[in-house]
């Protein structure tokens, strides 16, 4: 049996442990390629119009990848901590692809509550029987495949050289080199560090969240907020890169909470949608470093506001 | 205290009602208008939803009437709306407005003292007893099942009315005088009294007209000025049409939904579809778009403010509605620079698409 595992959305972050899990299941798993131009238009081709980049994205690879395999992983995560959701995108995310394209192969949609090792048993349980009926198998797959995630390390935390800005937003913005237009090796040749989310502790991020009167309720936006206000209070970095797909829903609210905190700090807002011109971003990105330059350079001289 | 709300569609009927009970001073913003809305794209971020802009118009245009409180519900859903609050406290500051937010959230969110605390900002500034209190609320449920009621009605009754124009009239004139209203207890009597008329105005029951359903995202289906008063339009063309999202619906489902015994046949009918609550009211939109074309309606139109999350996955997933069950089904997406011409084309094309529907007998083949 081949299971076909599409490399979008939040693939970034957890491909560890869907692979080793069904490896270890005894079916053989194939991923979509890198986001490439063909993926690209494919999604926009299939995906309903008003969703975000990465979604179309996931569409595409969805569809690049659909006639190769017999069993298709559609994630539909739900929670990846208690009290706390991702966008609704992610939880209606196989009603919509199965919808908008046709000829589908079977497909494995049901709901990832990953709130605890328990709760993701779960999932495996019922995810295991599609490929093999040995429960033994399954629970030494889904173990093995634990061990993988936990072992797995995701995030960038440049030692370079004197300058360091803190790269914001979303897993699948920030890692698929495609959407951000290597954004990160732009910054490097120009001489930028920059730091992730994932290095900052959870209690520092949670300090910062017990300051807004209210706990935010999706996940990525908790870790953003916290990771971006904590680098930019504690003078970690020079400044901050937000990557926010167009129309994202969360973004909207994230960026504008960070902003309210952080005042006058140096924050660059980069918004990509299916149309982005990279020599746009290019110019954006050369000047806001520039700046942040001349910003260090003239850091003893008083402010022309006061 | 002077309290003051954002609109919603007769909510601010009901929300009077109960103010008016309690004693509490209020101010009622002035009906949503383009000026609400250029305040609030003025100042709001970019990318949030509609119903944000133009809640931040009736805040600014509530505040310049002398409020200084105002009331808002929150929600811990994944959809935005529960991260409002936060965004408007802080917007409202930067204006230089000094108010004070009360936030009436789910109790799971924030702890049922923490909510009792909140009510009691509210209601503890009214000198009532405690019975009297609890009138005030029961009176302002009743004000807005009634007000809910005789809208369905005239929209329902607006496609077989003999004299044209009647359901439309009496509806207006209906909110305007309970607006004049002193009382909670007048304003029920007014709106029992519309009721009444409302059901005993002249209808050709053998008319058959055009059946549309309203669906989509609560607010903008509620609020008429963000849909561009699509239902009095719809009346206007002698078109019945029902939508299933109301103030009195929500109401309800909030009360049952610990139980689980809400909408049950909207849950039943999106099941299909759509089988977990995936935040918003995207359950709700693919039950009512089954229901209505169970029920024989000719078509559903679905509208939306502009990147609303959960209502883009209902959008994708009615086109196989559609299909599946042979049911038009159009979508409006609807934000601050929605054209009103380009709008209205459309609607009058889809109505033209399904008066042919309904002629040409083949179609259906």
């Amino acid at each position: 049996m081949i299971v076909g595992i599409p490399k979008g959305l939040l693939y970034y972050k957890y491909h560890p442990f869907l692979i080793t899990f069904f490896k270890e299941l005894g079916a053989e798993v194939i991923t979509s390629e890198d986001t490439n131009k063909d993926i690209l238009d494919l999604g926009v081709k299939y995906c309903v119009d008003e969703a975000c980049l990465p979604i179309k994205i996931f569409h595409g690879h969805v569809v690049s990848i659909k006639d190769k395999c017999d069993l298709m992983v559609i994630p539909r995560i739900m929670q990846l901590n208690k009290n706390e959701f991702i966008c609704p995108k992610f939880c209606g995310l196989p009603e919509m692809v199965l919808n908008s394209i046709d000829n589908m192969p079977p497909t494995i949609t049901d709901p990832i509550y990953a709130i605890s090792k328990n709760t993701l048993y779960r999932w495996a349980k019922t995810t295991g029987t599609r490929v093999t009926h040995d429960t033994f198998k399954i629970k030494h797959a889904y173990k093995k495949a634990y061990e993988s995630l936990i072992n797995h390390q995701t995030g960038i935390n440049d030692k370079l050289n004197n300058m360091k800005i803190a790269l914001v937003g979303h897993p699948y913005n920030i890692y698929d080199n495609y959407i951000n237009m290597n954004l990160v090796s732009k910054l490097n040749k120009l001489g930028v560090a920059v730091e992730t989310m994932e290095f900052t502790q959870d209690f520092l991020i949670n300090l910062e969240i017990n300051n807004l009167y209210k706990k935010p309720f999706w996940t990525f936006a908790r870790e953003n907020y916290g990771f971006a206000v904590n680098a930019a209070t504690e003078k970690r970095v020079d400044g901050i890169i937000y990557i926010s797909s167009f129309n994202c829903g969360i973004d909207s609210v994230i960026i504008e909470l960070i902003k309210d905190r952080i005042g006058s700090f140096p924050f660059l807002t980069l918004k990509v949608d299916e149309h982005t011109g990279e020599a746009g971003i290019e110019t954006r990105v050369e000047a806001f470093t520039d700046m942040l330059e001349r910003r260090i350079q003239n850091e003893s001289n008083i402010p022309t506001h006061g | 205290m002077k309290a003051t709300f954002p609109h919603m569609g007769n909510v601010y009927l009901a929300v009077k009602a109960l103010l008016d009970g309690l004693g509490i001073d209020y101010v009622i913003p002035p009906k949503n208008n383009k000026t609400a809305l250029d305040i609030g794209s003025l100042h709001s971020p970019e990318e949030i939803c509609l119903p944000y802009k133009i809640m931040i118009g009736n805040y600014v245009q509530a505040v310049e009437q002398g409020a200084d409180t105002i009331i808002f519900v929150g929600s811990c859903g994944p959809c935005r709306l529960g991260e409002y609050c936060e965004l408007q406290i802080n917007l409202m500051k930067k204006l230089g407005y000094n108010l004070n937010f009360i936030v009436i959230d789910y109790p799971k969110d924030i702890g049922i003292k923490e909510l009792f605390k909140r009510i009691n900002e509210i209601s503890g500034v009214s000198n009532k007893k405690a019975h009297e209190k609890l009138n005030a609320l029961l009176n302002a449920i009743q004000v807005i099942n009634l007000i809910d009621k005789i809208e369905e009605m005239a929209h329902m009754y607006a496609g077989y009315e003999r004299n044209k124009g009647e359901c439309k009239s009496l509806l207006n004139k209906c909110k305007n005088e309970a607006m004049q209203s002193k009382t909670p207890i007048e304003m029920i009597k007014i709106l029992k009294n519309y009721q009444q008329k409302l059901k005993y105005i002249s209808i050709d029951i053998n008319k058959n007209p055009i059946t549309i359903a309203i669906i989509g995202e609560i607010y903008t289906v509620i609020e008429p000025y963000s849909n561009f008063y699509i239902e009095e339009k719809l009346m206007d063309y002698g078109i019945s049409s029902r939508r299933g999202l109301s103030p009195s619906w929500w109401v309800r489902n909030a009360a049952l939904s610990p139980l689980k015994i809400n909408s049950y046949k909207i849950r039943k009918n999106a099941k299909k579809y759509l089988s977990i609550p995936i935040g918003g009211h995207a359950v709700e939109c693919i039950g009512e778009a089954v229901t209505a074309s169970n029920e024989g309606f000719d078509g559903a139109i679905q509208i939306f403010p502009m990147g609303c999350m959960p209502e883009i996955v209902s959008k994708s997933i009615l086109p196989t509605i559609s299909k599946d069950l042979d049911f038009p089904v159009m979508s409006l997406v609807v934000d601050d620079m929605t054209g009103e011409a380009g709008y209205i084309t459309r609607i009058e094309a889809f109505i033209d698409l399904l008066e042919r529907r309904r002629e040409d007998v083949l179609s259906r083949c």
